[in-house]
């Protein structure tokens, strides 16, 4: 007698999966933390996407920004984030990382922290920005295309 | 989530479809070459790439590998007479060469030189490390040999087993680099199964079930590296190898054997899931062969006489709730392999990626992907050979290594994560 599994995980079954949508939208905050990243996101951000915002934050004290140049709360961007993206590029000039990472561990916010161009940078500038993104992110990306941000936020549903 | 038509392009891999093309841009294992153990043994049938082959070894000890069928009438050539250098077919006699060039048909006259305008699709079939591999390309753009480390020790340091798994070949590579997994499905395996059991950084694993991952691009694919805590502040890495497409490695443990897997299509409602462990610098024990010939660590027992695992989807694969309830396994399927093939499996044949909810540790997926649609983008706008053709790409370990803090994983293992001979694995 064929079993439970044999059944459902059949092709035929699988015409028969329930069609509502299974989630609802995430809030993902896209933060650049320097000059490297900010290219990056704005590039990204003329993309249009339904749940993703984007900032800059490049100095080591509360001066999140959007992409107009208005100035943000962090603690605000964090309470309704589901998400946070902590951009930065090589070099270790990523200084506002711990000031959003502190919010964002306060907050039980999920944080991914996202080095652009990677692609021939030295160790030791990787490095520098290693020790200031890792210990606010639960998942690090190191990718030698920028364009990976798109496939990243695709999929993330941004 | 991924688009539908992303989604059917790296899943459909028949001939002509982009994905297709791209696997036939490598050195695939076909067959393990104990499945023709001796010059005009019986065939073999083989279905790989959504196409239907018959493998051979004739009298002189060459690998034939060719479409299955008789370009008389269709029959199966499994039921042909594998004699005198060629392949008979059992119907009216037509007899191929390993080539695929059929060199008798009984019922014209040799003379008329009927036989040469017959011949079959047929494909290079190689012996490497136990392994039968074959190349379904181009002939002129055949690339070398594979040089994958674990065909290239001495046979008493390696082991290959493989099976069938019923859901197409993503579902199952994703699996293998799907590091989040490992801390719920086989937590109840690492002190347990003698391929595992013992090491050092088992502990690391239990004493800190909430690991912080990083991805970073390899050469020939990816670098997955999982971090936990270690001692005076120090990381304990886990780093997996991914090389395109469907080539991946588990760091190893202690002084266990390294594992890893090949994932195969056979069509796009099955692959074959091949998997191997190999030491650098010894040989396999006794001990460790039995277990895996036994079915543990990332092996399975068999139905008798078939590739199929013993425990399947008909079974419902001898799921044992009492040992999940005393957490004795995860899931209640006992096994590595099967824990995570049974999961897969679930999926239905091709998951639908549009209705999944992937999150922030699911990067080293999306990265995959991501970079799998650029590959096939270039190889069929530009011709560029895909990542992972290079045999430089295949020399590669993974890796278990404590690093401090601040330093890259692909830095501080930079050395572990290439294969070189007579070096020891890195691993804790």
């Amino acid at each position: 007698m064929q079993s439970e599994s044999a059944r459902m995980s059949s092709a035929a079954e699988a015409r028969f999966r329930v069609q509502a949508p299974n989630s609802t939208p995430r809030a993902i905050k896209v933060i650049a933390l320097d000059a490297a990243a900010e290219v990056a996101i704005r590039r990204l951000a003329r993309t249009g996407w339904a749940h993703a915002t984007f900032f800059t934050a490049k100095s080591p004290d509360d001066a999140l920004s959007d992409l107009a140049g208005a100035h943000c709360h962090t603690e605000d961007e964090v309470d309704t984030a589901d998400l946070v993206v902590l951009i930065a590029g090589p070099g270790g000039r990523a200084y506002a990382a711990t000031l959003i990472g502190e919010a964002c561990s306060a907050r039980r916010v999920m944080t991914t922290g996202f080095v652009v161009d990677a692609l021939g940078a030295s160790d030791r500038e990787l490095s520098k920005t290693l020790a200031q993104l890792r210990p606010w992110s639960l998942m690090v990306v190191i990718a030698n295309s920028d364009e990976y941000l798109d496939d990243m936020m695709t999929a993330l549903r941004a | 989530m991924l688009r539908k038509e992303q989604s059917d392009q790296l899943t459909q891999t028949g001939p002509g479809t982009p994905m297709g093309l791209m696997f036939r841009s490598y050195w695939i294992p076909a067959l393990l070459a104990a499945e023709l153990p001796e010059n005009d043994c019986p065939p073999v049938r083989a279905k790989l790439l959504s196409e239907r082959l018959i493998a051979f070894r004739d009298s002189r000890g060459r690998y034939g590998l060719m479409d299955e069928f008789c370009a008389h009438r269709g029959v199966s050539l499994w039921f042909g007479r594998n004699e005198e250098c060629g392949l008979r077919c059992a119907y009216h006699g037509w007899k191929y060469d390993v080539t695929g060039q059929c060199i008798e048909v009984p019922s014209e006259p040799e003379a008329s030189g009927f036989a040469k305008k017959i011949t079959l699709r047929s494909y290079p079939l190689v012996e490497r490390g136990g392994i039968l591999w074959t190349y379904m390309g181009p002939p002129a753009a055949q690339p070398p040999l594979p040089e994958w480390e674990f065909i290239t020790v001495p046979p008493p340091q390696t082991f290959t087993s493989k099976r069938i798994q019923e859901s197409n070949w993503l579902q199952a590579m994703e699996g293998g680099i799907d590091s989040s997994h490992v801390s719920f499905l086989h937590r109840g395996d690492l002190n347990s199964d003698p391929l595992f059991k013992g090491a050092r950084g088992n502990q690391y694993n239990l004493n800190d079930s909430r690991p912080v991952f990083e991805v970073a691009e390899s050469a020939g694919g990816l670098h997955i590296g999982a971090r936990r805590n270690a001692e005076a502040g120090h990381y304990y890495w886990r780093i997996t190898q991914w090389v395109m497409p469907s080539f991946t490695m588990i760091a190893p443990r202690g002084n266990h054997a390294v594992h890893g897997h090949f994932w195969i299509p056979s069509d796009d409602e099955s692959c074959w899931a091949w998997s191997f462990d190999y030491h650098p610098i010894r040989e396999l024990t006794a001990t460790e062969l039995a277990a895996m010939r036994d079915g543990k660590g990332i092996h399975v027992r068999y139905i008798p006489g078939t590739y199929r695992p013993l425990a399947n989807k008909d079974n419902d694969y001898l799921i044992d709730r009492a040992a999940q309830k005393a957490g004795r396994t995860f899931s209640g399927v006992e096994g590595i392999a099967m824990q995570d093939a049974s999961l897969q499996e679930s999926m239905g044949p091709v998951v639908d990626r549009t209705k999944e909810n992937l999150v922030s540790t699911d990067n080293g997926i999306i990265m995959a992907r991501h970079r799998l649609l650029r590959a096939v983008k270039a190889l069929i706008d530009n011709g560029v050979v895909p990542p992972g053709v290079d045999p430089i790409h295949q020399k590669v370990r993974s890796a278990a290594i404590v690093l401090p803090p601040d330093v890259p994983f692909t830095e501080g293992a930079r050395e572990a994560l290439i294969a070189r001979p007579d070096i020891a694995p890195a691993s804790v």
